[in-house]
């Protein structure tokens, strides 16, 4: 919140972008979404760490439901965490098409999942807990920075070619563009022709995240070897 | 010998530093990041005026970064301490062969030290791309941000041990990171705060907050000797040391009255 009172508005004045601070707001919530998503593999490691683990191995639920539940309840209560922030974001942006915002609703859950199944999948993958830590700070770095969730895409191309390649492919870049679609933010820099592609870009990285952490979930969670 | 205390703790803090190397390059992977792919587009999106008079976000936002960096590693230290505070790992500190003032200067210090020896990486990106100070203006710029850097670990050791949970002295550091990173010239320059303040758009507290807050007297005081903005002002030194002072002594004097109260 007073990331949203104090750096967006007066960064708000610093650039040339109008409606920056709505843009910014909205941007915000699907950081916020993204770093709290994350932390589900935090709570793998210290499930490890104290032998919860062999517990949750011992319930009556096959592997592929323990990661599926996982998923979406990482992906859950980060949405619940991030609710007052969409809340804000809301206010401060003001009118909405319902039915766009069903749309970008649906497709910010999809995303919370996964982000949830990918921290779950590099979690189990390298099962260090420092090597998680170091990965997901430089994937945190990456991801958010080089997406639309603080600016727009025509500037991130106009700054570096490179930059503006990697952000379009980015599920951080459909995900926020879906949202300000579905809030119906209204500003040159941030037309969305078509939200169906970004749409489907957010269902692949939900299917493949996902998916990919049931596999290696089912693989790679016995047999110990937590560091 | 009197004053090896001391030492002995810094030595213990900054071989605990080194435990956490996988952390400090995920740091510094987003410290870099902020500045080459943020700073850059930010660069690219910068309202004219305030460019020109600037001079470019990158290089604006450059010396930001160092103390950014100079600040996060600098507050490590009331992490560990308050992870031992929980564990009643200081019983075994207090049982050291060291007086408690030395037990205690010794941690503030080496808080300081830590987050200096992270901070130089940074701070050389920025002299590599701003060009480097006079010789005179190195010195008081290591001067100065040793003093923040102590300001900081005294900060972060005070609200270690005055908070009994991990919780509690996570919000409180959230509390603390937020307001000052925020209400200060770290990632914008002052005048356009003080400009907000005066068109009532911004509480005059938090400029004011902002005016006296010593991670804008030491960014400002950077950039003052490698940019043309800001114009160089002793306040800046000021600011930064009287902050230094005060926690300093506010951190010893908590860390040796609450810690022996457990």
């Amino acid at each position: 919140m007073s990331q949203i009172a104090l750096f967006g508005l007066i960064a708000s004045r610093l650039v040339s972008v109008p409606n920056y601070f709505q843009y910014y707001v909205s941007g915000l919530s699907v950081m916020t979404l993204y770093s709290a998503a994350v932390f589900i593999g935090f709570d793998i490691y210290e499930e490890a760490e104290h032998g919860v683990f062999e517990y949750l191995l011992s319930l009556p639920v096959t592997r592929r439901q323990l990661v599926l539940g996982r998923s979406i309840g990482g992906g859950l209560r980060a949405f619940i965490y991030v609710g007052p922030l969409i809340g804000v974001s809301l206010y401060v942006i003001g009118a909405i098409n319902p039915l766009n915002f069903l749309v970008a609703l649906f497709s910010l859950f999809l995303f919370a999942f996964g982000v949830s199944g990918l921290s779950i999948t590099i979690a189990v993958m390298i099962k260090s807990s420092d090597r998680f830590d170091i990965l997901m700070g430089i994937l945190d770095a990456l991801i958010v920075r080089l997406s639309t969730a603080m600016y727009p895409l025509a500037i991130v191309q106009a700054s570096n070619p490179v930059y503006g390649w990697l952000t379009n492919f980015n599920p951080v870049t459909f995900v926020a563009d879906l949202f300000r679609w579905g809030t119906g933010i209204d500003s040159a820099y941030f037309l969305l022709d078509n939200p169906l592609l970004p749409l489907l870009g957010v269902v692949a990285f939900f299917s493949f995240f996902t998916f990919l952490g049931v596999i290696i979930y089912e693989r790679r969670i016995e047999g110990g070897g937590w560091q | 010998m009197r004053g090896m205390g001391i030492v002995r703790m810094m030595e213990h803090d900054f071989r605990n530093f080194f435990r956490y190397k996988w952390w400090l390059v995920g740091l510094i992977s987003m410290n870099l990041a902020d500045l080459f792919i943020m700073a850059i587009v930010y660069n690219n999106m910068l309202d004219k005026t305030i460019s020109a008079e600037i001079g470019g976000y990158f290089k604006f936002f450059a010396p930001g970064l160092a103390v950014t960096g100079l600040f996060a590693s600098a507050f490590m230290i009331g992490r560990e301490i308050n992870m031992e505070r929980r564990r009643e790992v200081h019983h075994y500190m207090l049982s050291l062969p060291m007086t408690r003032f030395e037990l205690a200067m010794g941690r503030v210090l080496s808080g300081g030290l830590r987050g200096m020896f992270y901070m130089s990486p940074l701070l050389a990106t920025c002299f590599i791309f701003l060009g480097l100070p006079s010789f005179g203006q190195l010195l008081l710029i290591l001067l100065v941000l040793f003093f923040l850097a102590t300001g900081i670990s005294g900060l972060s050791i005070a609200i270690a041990v005055s908070t009994s949970s991990l919780e509690k002295f996570i919000t409180a550091r959230g509390l603390v990171y937020y307001t000052l990173f925020f209400c200060s010239s770290v990632f914008y320059p002052l005048s356009l705060i003080q400009e907000l303040g005066a068109t009532g758009r911004f509480p005059s507290f938090l400029v004011t907050l902002a005016e006296i807050n010593p991670l804008s007297s030491a960014s400002d005081m950077i950039r003052s000797f490698l940019l043309p903005y800001p114009t160089f002002s002793w306040t800046m030194v000021i600011n930064v040391v009287i902050f230094s002072v005060v926690f300093t002594f506010c951190a010893v004097f908590a860390y040796m009255k609450i810690i022996e109260r457990h």
